[in-house]
């Protein structure tokens, strides 16, 4: 009994595994004269065979709507990604904007006084002439027409 | 060895393709897996409108995260265990208030609640000896169930099994041998019925 319980062990790992030639000839052997384990073996192989007599039907228009589920994700997923990219190039440029405005600062200062401006019209100038221009141009980043526009 | 570079390139296009989310391939691998798709998560649920409602996100999800399938296994276990995932959190979701309180942290645990509702096993049996099975199937846990279809039908190793279900080859194995014993009843009670 307890031989046999084994025996079914190799035939159950014979059907679902890979098992060297040696054990498929122990099995071989063994259901020659064991009447009980060559009923497994046929049992087996038939719960085995029947599981494959299974036919589901798909739903005839499933393959065309998943395609169409795809092409709309996917036309988000771009939108979301231009969105992003334009949002980071606008961060880039107000940065951009700031320090490029304290750079400016610094120089016209120092050039006023060779210069003969007035130091106290530098400020208002780099704010108007130069910090107020780039703050617009990284706006108009947002601004883009059509599908890439950054503010919806 | 020819066939093993050409199944190398397939799956290294599938992966490129995926990675530059290209419509055309998507549409091709929706053709040749939708069908085995949806019959791996109706054996996973056992409820046929939740199995293509499923398949549908498992696509979605492919698209956006397409990136992490590395080409270097074959596309199916990567994609069955996407769908396993989610079906997984479906459940959770359906069955949380009532049956899961009790249930463990493990995920697979509410795979051991047989699917309720009608059988979709009846009308899809082929044979009488299928006919036999389908009121097995539909009581046996989705574990075993999956475990069978995967590799008597899908014609899975049991490494690649295991890479869909995350267990052990051990485990899966084991579940084979279960869900095989359980199926095999259906034919020992029934010839000995006079079957």
């Amino acid at each position: 009994m307890e031989g046999d319980k084994k025996f079914r062990e190799l035939i159950d790992r014979s059907f679902a595994e890979e098992i060297s030639e040696g054990e498929r000839q122990l099995i071989r052997d063994h259901i020659r004269d064991c009447d009980g384990c060559k009923r497994y073996v046929e049992l087996t192989a038939r719960t085995i065979r029947a599981l494959r007599e299974f036919a589901f039907t798909s739903e005839p228009d499933s393959n065309a709507q998943v395609r169409e589920i795809l092409v709309h994700h996917a036309g988000i997923m771009r939108q979301h990604n231009v969105q992003s990219k334009i949002w980071a190039a606008f961060a880039v440029a107000l940065s951009m904007s700031f320090v490029g405005s304290a750079l400016v600062y610094q120089m016209a200062r120092r050039l006023a006084v060779p210069m003969h401006f007035d130091t106290s019209q530098v400020q208002p100038g780099v704010l108007i002439f130069w910090l107020l221009p780039s703050l617009c141009s990284a706006l108009c980043l947002l601004a883009a027409p059509g599908e890439n526009r950054g503010i919806a | 060895m020819t066939l093993n570079t050409t199944a190398e390139t397939e799956t290294a296009k599938i992966a490129r393709g995926l990675r530059e989310r290209d419509m055309e391939l998507l549409a091709d691998l929706v053709e040749r897996y939708q069908h085995r798709l949806v019959r791996y998560l109706l054996y996973l649920i056992g409820r046929r409108e939740y199995a293509e409602d499923l398949a549908q996100e498992t696509w979605v999800r492919v698209l956006q995260r397409g990136s992490q399938y590395n080409g270097r296994q074959r596309f199916d276990p990567w994609l069955f265990a996407i769908a396993r995932n989610l079906a997984i959190d479906d459940l959770r979701k359906k069955r949380k208030a009532v049956e899961t309180a009790s249930l463990p942290n493990d995920r697979d645990a509410i795979l051991l609640v047989p699917s309720s509702g009608p059988s979709p096993f009846e009308a899809a049996a082929r044979s009488q000896d299928a006919m036999r099975l389908a009121g097995r199937l539909q009581i046996l846990a989705p574990l075993y169930r999956e475990a069978l279809l995967l590799r008597f039908q899908e014609d899975m190793s049991l490494p690649e099994i295991a890479q869909v279900v995350g267990a052990p080859v051990t485990t899966v194995s084991s579940r084979i041998y279960r869900g095989l014993a359980t199926l095999r009843s259906a034919f020992e009670e029934g010839d000995s019925h006079g079957g």
